[in-house]
């Protein structure tokens, strides 16, 4: 794919000032770069407003976070995206056990607890699907009605089947690889005829043992039978293209972004550090789609940070937004501007939509702006297989469990899918760096019997991730507070976040399965979950380390009317007429679905609405001859 | 009209045969180069040689589409199929040598005489005498006298071979693309190198597929870009010369767009042309080297197993071009004993 050169500063912020856009989007992630791609298709004039650096889409700017993630000590998820005082973003390892009434303020993410998360999303152009896995798991037909069906959170106000033709939209551009046989299961349904861009990948040589001592293991749930099953998971990475794809035309797979040809990123080649970046772009990322967009005169203003969103207060549009523009991230100097547009979409992710919203204080009249804040709760179990596995071989992640995600058992305990991790312990231990400074550190070994004992450590490895539900509950939530700002001026996020224990009953019994699954495969536990480290939760008499999942969801919901959510079904604005919230903020719920596929599939759907409501507002206005 | 110089099958197959060979053998002097750029060097030069040996890649695999096409069996495994270097092209009035040898000025050079673009100047003979010298690519098969000017032309000759049996065969109501369809390499197990694997079923498939190796590799006619907006080789290999890239309406020689970063000095300095018996017999570094040939023989009996019938071995050769890439690189990363400033390289020479 060619990025266009110098097309991420070819705006300047002057030009911005004098113009009315038609669309003016805040956040270049997966949501802005496929609303700034739709609406500009259709005619519109649009501006992307991007808080991180502009340069970072050319090669060199890509290879330059390869060298920092290659030179970084702590390989994680945010280890090759520079610190930005001006657009900072949390990072794994900020999270601190927090103490009661005490909010721990020490990172960008003000965490008032009670539980600490150490969740993570990339504030870089291409946003968090830089360093995303990149599994593209459709929501469950079921994940649509989780408080009819089983209680729990909250309805969407659409069901699969509406969503549905937008999955397909979703999966072309990400260009998603699985098969169809793979994926229809506890009621996701496709059209007759339809396959994925590309054919699935295969199941790693890890999968294939696992499955062996997984594979139709009974599962009895309050009374539901279960029976386990290893198999591939939908992902968005280049595969063998599908040359049954759309009606038999075949499929391009988009490779790496560059302003000269590269060559590169075909074709994953399983060098299985998908998160935190693909170092030949096989990955998807939103970059990819951004390059289309610009190509096609899409404007971007990168540096420059929203501060306010500008309501007129007779119409209750929106009428401008103010924004910083830096020069430099590690100064605090800037240059404030104003822009115009007939629509605003923030496409800033759940927690940057929420905190821009309320830093403008704009609660919404429901009161939810900020609220229901979700994510996935991982659960981690790690064990030692009796034999060489392969581990470390292929991408993160090629299969799992996904039988369990859905089921009657939802009205009491939270549905789960269960990843394999080709890398090993990696997640959990830090392995295999941590393995290595072991056996030089205290097994003395160097040479020949440093590299056999490394295999024989690390190949054996099976970590075992479970993805757990987690519903809407309004207490869980983003809010701003003066008191904390970051170097531009701009109100840090607070979050104040619980894990529910209908969560924790899914962890437990997660923490149960992964026992016995380790027994069938006659691997040795070595799960352990230590009190000092955040993350930590004591339920019924069992301690347990949950993770952050980088999904986060909710902080500006969708429903049927404005007293129940911030966004309508198109994911307008209820108060204000032209202002769009798009992403995973809009979600009522997200099952054991990773987020992406699905906000990128309410994305297209909301492009279509803007186009329309554009036209209107645009067409003349016929008088009436009465 | 002329009569073209290929008018049987048999010449056909073998000029095919020296095209795959050809294509093939400006690999290693591109690996070697790659290879030998200090990590996290020379980033511009990389990805141009990268891309570059990515699409000879593709190339192989286009001829092998065309020679299977027609019955022909591609064999990489065939005695005296890798030359040994240096070796010779063709090069109009003055010869030259393609080295192995570390990313340089004269590796420049040779990239560049290598991918020379195809027409020869003015009314010059496009086949002329062949001067002495010692093994050659883009020398006519069947007339052991006679050389091309370039790749270019050679594979115009190719070209006008297609057509005119393809005419014969369909006077005599032959079919001459009767080869088993199943061999075709087909795009769903090789894509990237700027353009689709071809499968080759008829004429137009066949010359779509040799044209697309004209115009990547040498930009038949003089236009710097092709038909698909891409830059051909030579001039890719030129931009790093001139240190600045090529944009859209650029005219040869006068690129325009953004500089262009190349650091001599920031590359192992490989030994030229190495050869095992360069190596210390029984040291590990001859080990190595050793080890390196047997796999990049194994390497190449693999590739003939995925042209004649099983195409989903391309898959696999993925993780085998890892293990070649990490094989290379243990050689090129250390010094030569008792040879200071000298490094060692793969030798590609395989016992065949």
């Amino acid at each position: 794919m060619i990025f266009p050169q110098g097309a991420t500063t070819r705006t300047e912020p002057a030009t911005v000032t004098d113009v009315e856009y038609d669309v003016v989007i805040v956040g270049g992630g997966i949501a802005g770069a496929i609303m700034a791609d739709q609406l500009n298709r259709a005619g519109q004039r649009v501006l992307i407003l991007e808080a991180g650096s502009a340069e970072d889409l050319t090669l060199t700017g890509y290879e330059d976070y390869l060298t920092r993630f290659y030179s970084a000590v702590s390989k994680d998820n945010q280890s090759p995206y520079p610190v930005n005082p001006n657009a900072p973003m949390p990072r794994s390892g900020d999270a601190q056990p927090i103490t009661p009434g005490r909010p721990d303020t020490s990172s960008y993410l003000v965490q008032n607890g009670p539980f600490s998360t150490d969740t993570t999303y990339t504030r870089v152009l291409g946003g968090t699907t830089m360093h995303w896995e990149a599994k593209t798991l459709r929501m469950l037909p079921e994940d649509f009605d989780l408080a009819t069906r089983f209680g729990q959170g909250l309805d969407w106000p659409l069901g699969y089947d509406d969503l549905e033709p937008f999955y397909r939209q979703a999966e072309r551009e990400i260009g998603v690889s699985a098969d169809v046989e793979d994926q229809a299961y506890l009621g996701i349904s496709f059209p007759p005829d339809y396959v994925f861009p590309m054919k699935g990948l295969p199941l790693s040589y890890l999968d294939q043992m696992v499955a062996q001592g997984v594979d139709g293991t009974d599962v009895d749930l309050f009374g539901e039978h279960f029976t386990l099953k290893v198999r591939g998971f939908p992902q968005g990475r280049n595969g063998i293209p599908n040359p049954a794809y759309d009606g038999g035309k075949g499929f391009t797979p988009v490779g790496a972004v560059s302003t000269n040809q590269v060559e590169e990123g075909g074709r994953c080649q399983g060098n299985n550090n998908c998160v935190p970046l693909c170092p030949v772009q096989a990955k998807y990322h939103a970059g990819k789609t951004l390059a289309k967009a610009l190509e096609n005169g899409v404007e971007v203003l990168a540096q420059a940070v929203v501060t306010k969103v500008n309501i007129d207060p007779v119409s209750g549009r929106v009428s401008h937004l103010d924004f910083r523009r830096y020069q430099d991230p590690s100064s605090a100097e800037f240059v404030s501007g104003k822009v115009r547009g007939r629509v605003f979409v923030l496409a800033a992710g759940a927690i940057e939509n929420a905190r821009l919203m309320l830093a403008s204080s704009l609660q919404s009249s429901s009161g939810l702006m900020g609220r229901n804040l979700m994510d996935h709760a991982y659960l981690l179990s790690w064990a030692l297989l009796p034999e060489i596995a392969g581990t470390m071989r292929g991408t993160n992640c090629t299969g799992g469990i996904v039988d369990l995600r859905g089921g009657g058992f939802r009205g009491r305990q939270a549905a789960f899918g269960i990843d394999i991790h080709n890398d090993g312990w990696g997640w959990a231990t830090g392995a295999p760096v941590t393995d290595l400074h072991n056996i030089v550190d205290s097994q003395h070994k160097f040479g020949p019997a440093l590299r056999n004992a490394l295999v024989s450590q690390v190949s054996r490895q099976l970590q075992l991730a479970f993805m757990i539900e987690m519903p809407a509950n309004p207490s869980n939530r983003v809010t701003v507070d003066p008191a904390y700002r970051d170097q531009l001026g701009n109100m840090r996020p607070v979050i104040s976040f619980n894990i529910p224990d209908y969560t924790m009953r899914g962890a437990a019994f997660s923490r149960r399965l992964a026992s016995r699954i380790f027994e069938r495969l006659g691997a040795e536990d070595y799960t352990t979950y230590d009190p000092a480290d955040p993350g930590y939760i004591s339920y019924e008499g069992h301690g347990y380390r949950i993770r952050g999942g980088n999904h986060l969801a909710g902080t500006h919901v969708m429903g049927t009317s404005a007293t129940n959510s911030v966004v309508d079904v198109t994911q307008r604005s209820w108060d204000h007429q032209n202002l769009y919230l798009v992403g995973a903020g809009s979600m009522p719920s997200i099952g054991s679905a990773n987020t992406t596929l699905t906000l990128a599939a309410l994305c297209f759907k909301s492009a279509t609405h803007i186009v329309q409501q554009l036209r209107e507002e645009r067409a003349p206005l016929t008088l009436s001859a009465r | 009209m002329t009569t073209p110089r290929i008018t049987s099958l048999e010449q056909l197959h073998s000029y095919l045969e020296a095209a795959l060979q050809l294509e093939h053998a400006t690999i290693p002097p591109y690996l070697t180069a790659l290879y030998s750029l200090h990590p996290g060097s020379n980033a511009d030069a990389r990805h141009i040689l990268r891309t570059v040996a990515v699409e000879e890649m593709l190339h192989l695999t286009l001829v092998a589409n065309v020679l299977n096409a027609v019955g022909g069996r591609p064999d990489l495994t065939k005695p005296g199929f890798v030359p040994r270097y240096p070796t010779r092209l063709p090069d109009g009035e003055v010869d030259f040598e393609v080295d192995l040898q570390a990313f340089s000025p004269e590796a420049l050079t040779t990239c560049l005489n290598i991918e020379r673009p195809g027409e020869a100047p003015g009314n010059t003979p496009r086949v002329r005498q062949r001067t002495a010298g010692q093994h050659l690519l883009a020398a006519s098969p069947d007339e052991p006298g006679m050389q091309y000017y370039s790749i270019g032309e050679f594979y115009q000759a190719i070209d006008g071979g297609l057509r005119y049996l393809h005419r014969e065969y369909e006077q005599e109501g032959k079919q001459l693309f009767a080869g088993d369809p199943g061999r075709q390499i087909t795009p769903e197990y090789f894509y990237s190198g700027g353009g689709e694997a071809i499968p080759v079923t008829d004429l137009g498939s066949a010359l779509r597929a040799l044209n697309l190796i004209a115009e990547q590799g040498e930009g038949l006619g003089g236009g710097i870009y092709d038909d698909e907006s891409e830059l051909s080789h030579y001039y890719r290999f030129q931009q790093i010369q001139l240190r600045q890239y090529y944009q859209k309406d650029d005219e040869p020689g006068h690129p325009s767009g953004p500089p262009l970063e190349v650091d001599f000095n920031a590359v192992y300095p490989v030994l030229k042309n190495a050869r095992l018996a360069d190596y210390p017999e029984g040291s590990e570094l001859y080990a190595a080297a050793e080890e390196f040939n047997a796999g990049y023989a194994d390497f190449l009996a693999h590739l003939t197993r995925a042209y004649t019938g099983e195409p989903p071995a391309l898959l696999e050769g993925v993780t085998r071009m890892f293990r070649l890439r990490d094989d290379i690189n243990r050689l090129i990363r250390n010094p030569l004993p008792d040879r200071p400033g000298v490094h060692a390289a793969p030798t590609f020479e395989l016992a065949q």
